[in-house]
């Protein structure tokens, strides 16, 4: 990768180029901070304790909590004990959404949070690792008036960590148990209008089943689901930027294309890391809207997880084509050492996250935190990916520490070396630390912003605006990493001022760092004058061409 | 409690103008202006809004203790009233259950002014019984958000149904605590809002005091609701997350207003027609304080003037050194003893849900009577 724009650009223009990539930075975060609202909304649910009176049923029978053909209530359970009805006959009813609302495929998924309201009681306390087994349906329908069609349904186990935060003596009996959130479910897409959980919480005292589960006075429910605004401004994006990269990127290995050398590993690492984020960009989502793709979260999980690993692989191939120490890479093998972690970290979380969204495909219900094996699988997953991010970065720290020794090392002597030489170095030295530079701002940038958006409340006030932190994190950070892969494609894209001196690059510099000792000699040009990298190369370009 | 002293020479006084006062018994009629409050929703029963679908008027005009504001509100927000007078009843219950020890122990007199006549004394409990309701309020219309009961839940930045399904669809509806806490201040608020007395005036101070005690009262459950996240990023990672406020219990609230009810600041009206603190070493009350104007009336004696019920007749501890002991409690007249059978649930087994197998035990008790 000879002669690379950045090296050839003058000051002044490329200036002008950060100007602009920092123009849309900024647009990227205001498209997030005023127009969107935030990201994900949570609402909360309080379940209906209905009676089901029919002893034997055939078919199953969906019961409402509100509106017209609601089930019989009862709005506590002494009530219930009054009336003998027994634990089986009492089913919680959730309707989702709230009264005239509706839920919207713009709404991307749903997840929704259990949690019990348990009283404390002296003869009825929680026993310990409590075991609550839910009976659960969900169904849904598309307008008021139709029968509910069955989604899902499944028997589930949850295990109860209440704690009880005050003295356990009679004088505090009917306060609540302090209990942890479950996850409950999670929903890919939402394609239906309406949904309806119907739940059941069976006591069986032969097999131990809800036994020792304390006064449950009520369960509550919080349905999480992305805003539409949020989604259309996302749509939007992606919309405008999958042409953008597509288009740099057709014209980068075009030039590449263009060169009478076969492109180097480093040019193809950056090719594949404009095909990554192609992927990533691509708005297949606007299909989310017309299809009911329960598999759509999936799939953007994994498209995100194939980009990160392209980008960590870029970072450290970056880094070993500029290590100057005078051994032949260019190939992918040579770095199996560092990617190896990338590659075997993003599998583990490949895993756990078939493991989990995979199986909720078909069961959303489903969580492998559930049960013990399930956690300490997951955690087993996700403690090998952190020790090899750790890995990873220890690698990379100990390449760019090299990168700069070796730089340092290369100072000191280039006055004594050649023209063409030092200015081949002085090129390297010169891309590595923009790309350093730059990539050093992204990350920190995205730490910083990650950082904000999860101590602060979500919005802050301006005035009458409100500018939403949350969004303008997602929309900015997924703006910047897209310029970063639009400015890299584009600054380190073969310069096309050396397309005539292509015999004697291609003899002066093989491949990236492969300036050979013995090159020295044929490298003697007779510039008298020289003022900074880039005319410094045009006019190595031109002598070498006479 | 606390200060006693104050109230012994109130007392005495008191006694020497109980003529007097009887005399006055009349134009204090004409006075205080209220003699009924909202907290009457919670005493008598409201009928479901269902009912008045097509007459507006009945339930709102039916309701005693409204003012012209709340009445207002009643007919625009119908399907709220309910939940509002389980709110009252809520904040009452738990005034009982913290001054179940005390002499005034917040017990309710009739279904109009539900307190009687102590209320339109500016002190500490009608400071607290104010805090404590208006809290209560918030916590119901919260719950009810959360059942969907409440057709403008969460979406209430105006009255602006067209618009709903379009903001829902856009930005979601707001938190239903947030909800809540706005109702609150709209309803509990509206009676001392509408009053116009003149600046400076000892029924002005009034006025500021119940609205400070009202928000003290809000933003007790405000600020003691917690905040719950969920991580649900890439493979539940942090990148994304979605936090929302949870109710604290609303025994918690009460013990925190307890608290503030203790640590309360005397205040009076000040020049600039603003409420001063009387002492002003302390520190200035905040926004969660609980302010008052008066000092407390005895309740030790029954007295018709200040709407004490007095402690004649109160069961007492005869070896608690507190508030609950024999010796505070009864001021000092004595008690008398009996025995009474006390029948408790023992050895009792329960599933989650409506069955309970007990044996009923039964011990006999020393109980202890204030004369």
């Amino acid at each position: 990768m000879a002669g690379a724009i950045i090296e050839n650009m003058s000051t002044k223009k490329l200036v002008i180029v950060g100007v602009i990539l920092l123009l849309f930075q900024a647009f990227a975060f205001m498209v997030g901070g005023l127009i969107a609202p935030s990201p994900t909304t949570a609402v909360h649910y309080l379940a209906t304790k209905c009676v089901d009176t029919i002893k034997h049923r055939e078919e199953t029978k969906w019961f409402m909590p509100w509106g017209p053909d609601q089930c019989d209530k009862i709005r506590t359970f002494d009530e219930a004990m009054a009336k003998k009805i027994e634990a089986n006959n009492i089913v919680f009813a959730v309707h989702i959404p709230l009264p005239n609302k509706e839920m919207s495929p713009w709404f991307q998924f749903m997840l929704v949070i259990l949690q019990f309201d348990i009283a404390f009681k002296m003869y009825n306390q929680i026993e310990d690792g409590a075991l609550v087994t839910i009976d659960v349906g969900l169904a849904y329908r598309d307008d008021t008036v139709s029968e509910w069609t069955e989604m899902a349904h499944s028997f589930e186990q949850r295990k109860l960590s209440c704690n009880f935060t005050t003295a356990k003596t009679f004088e505090n009996e009917g306060r609540y148990y302090e209990c942890d959130l479950m996850p409950f479910m999670e929903v890919g897409s939402v394609a239906h209008k309406y949904y309806l959980l119907n739940i059941r919480l069976p006591v069986n005292e032969r097999k131990k089943v809800n036994v020792g589960i304390g006064e449950i006075k009520d369960i509550r429910f919080v349905g999480i689901h992305q805003n539409g605004g949020f989604t259309k401004v996302w749509f939007a994006m992606k919309t405008f930027l999958t042409p953008s990269i597509l288009i740099i990127m057709i014209w980068y290995w075009r030039r590449i294309t263009l060169m009478s050398r076969p492109p180097v590993l480093l040019e193809k690492v950056i090719f594949a890391l404009g095909i990554s984020m192609t992927f990533i960009n691509i708005p297949v989502e606007w299909f989310s809207i017309g299809f009911n793709w329960t598999w759509m979260l999936l799939f953007g999980d994994i498209r995100q997880g194939i980009f990160y690993s392209m980008l960590l692989s870029f970072w450290i191939i970056f880094c070993g084509e500029h290590l100057m120490d005078q051994t032949e890479r260019n190939r992918f093998s040579v770095y199996w050492k560092q990617v190896g972690p990338i590659v075997f970290g993003s599998f583990c979380l490949f895993i756990f996250d078939m493991c989990e969204r995979g199986v909720q495909l078909t069961n959303p219900f489903y969580s492998i935190w559930a049960s013990d094996v399930g956690t300490e699988l997951a955690m087993a997953f996700i403690i090998v990916a952190g020790i090899c991010a750790c890995l990873y970065f220890l690698f990379l720290c100990f390449m760019v520490f090299q990168v700069f020794r070796n730089i340092s090392g290369k100072r000191t002597s280039l006055p004594a070396m050649s023209k063409a030489r030092r200015l081949h170095y002085e090129g390297l030295i010169f891309r590595f630390k923009f790309l350093m530079l730059v990539t050093l701002t992204c990350a920190a940038m995205t730490v910083i912003f990650f950082i904000i958006s999860q101590v602060n409340e979500g919005h802050w006030h301006w005035g009458d605006h409100t500018v939403q932190v949350n969004s303008a994190f997602f929309t900015g950070i997924y703006g910047m990493w897209n310029l970063y892969v639009f400015a890299i494609m584009f600054l380190y894209a073969p310069s096309h001022k050396r397309y005539g001196d292509e015999q004697s690059s291609g003899q002066c510099i093989t491949g990236d760092a492969g300036a050979n000792s013995g090159e020295d000699i044929q490298l003697t040009t007779t510039i008298t004058h020289v003022d900074g990298p880039t005319e410094i190369y045009k006019m190595t370009g031109k002598e070498a061409q006479e | 409690m606390d200060n006693r002293p104050v109230r012994r020479k109130r007392t005495g006084a008191a006694r020497h103008l109980l003529l007097a006062a009887a005399f006055l018994a009349c134009s204090s009629q004409l006075l205080v202006v209220d003699a009924n409050s909202w907290w009457s929703l919670a005493l008598t029963p409201i009928q479901r809004p269902e009912m008045y679908i097509i007459g507006a008027q009945p339930l709102c005009s039916q309701l005693s203790g409204l003012s012209q504001g709340q009445r207002k509100l009643c007919q625009l927000y119908q399907d709220h009233m309910i939940y509002i007078g389980d709110g009252a009843k809520t904040g009452i219950k738990e005034c009982q259950y913290q001054f179940r020890q005390r002499r005034w122990n917040c017990s309710t007199v009739d279904n109009t002014s539900v307190f009687g006549r102590v209320m339109q004394i500016g002190s500490r409990e009608t400071a607290f019984t104010y805090a404590i309701s208006a809290a209560g309020v918030v916590n119901a219309i919260s719950r009810a958000c959360r059942e969907g009961e409440l057709s403008t839940c969460g979406c209430s930045r105006a009255a602006r149904p067209r618009d709903l399904p379009r903001d829902w669809l856009w930005g979601g509806c707001g938190d239903n605590v947030h909800y809540g806490y706005r109702f609150a201040r709209e309803f509990v608020d509206a009676r001392e809002r509408e009053k116009n007395y003149p600046r400076g005036s000892p029924e002005h101070a009034r006025t500021l005091m119940n609205v400070q005690n009202n928000e003290a009262g809000r933003q007790a459950v405000y600020n003691l609701a917690n905040v719950a996240c969920k991580c649900h990023g890439v493979s539940g990672s942090c990148s994304l997350k979605t936090c929302w406020l949870q109710l604290a219990d609303f025994r918690r609230v009460g013990e925190f207003l307890k608290e503030k009810y203790d640590s309360a600041a005397a205040m009076r009206i000040g020049r600039k027609g603003k409420l001063e603190l009387v002492d002003k070493r302390f520190n200035t009350p905040t926004l969660e304080d609980l302010v008052y104007i008066d000092p407390s009336p005895d309740y030790c004696l029954r007295n018709e003037t200040t709407g004490s019920l007095g402690t004649q007749g109160r069961l007492c501890n005869k070896t608690s050194e507190g508030m609950d002991g024999c010796e505070l409690m009864c001021c000092g007249r004595g008690y008398d003893q009996f025995k009474t059978y006390k029948h408790e649930r023992c050895h009792c087994k329960f599933h989650w849900c409506c069955y309970v197998k007990c044996k009923r035990c039964t011990t006999l008790v020393d109980q202890f009577v204030c004369k």
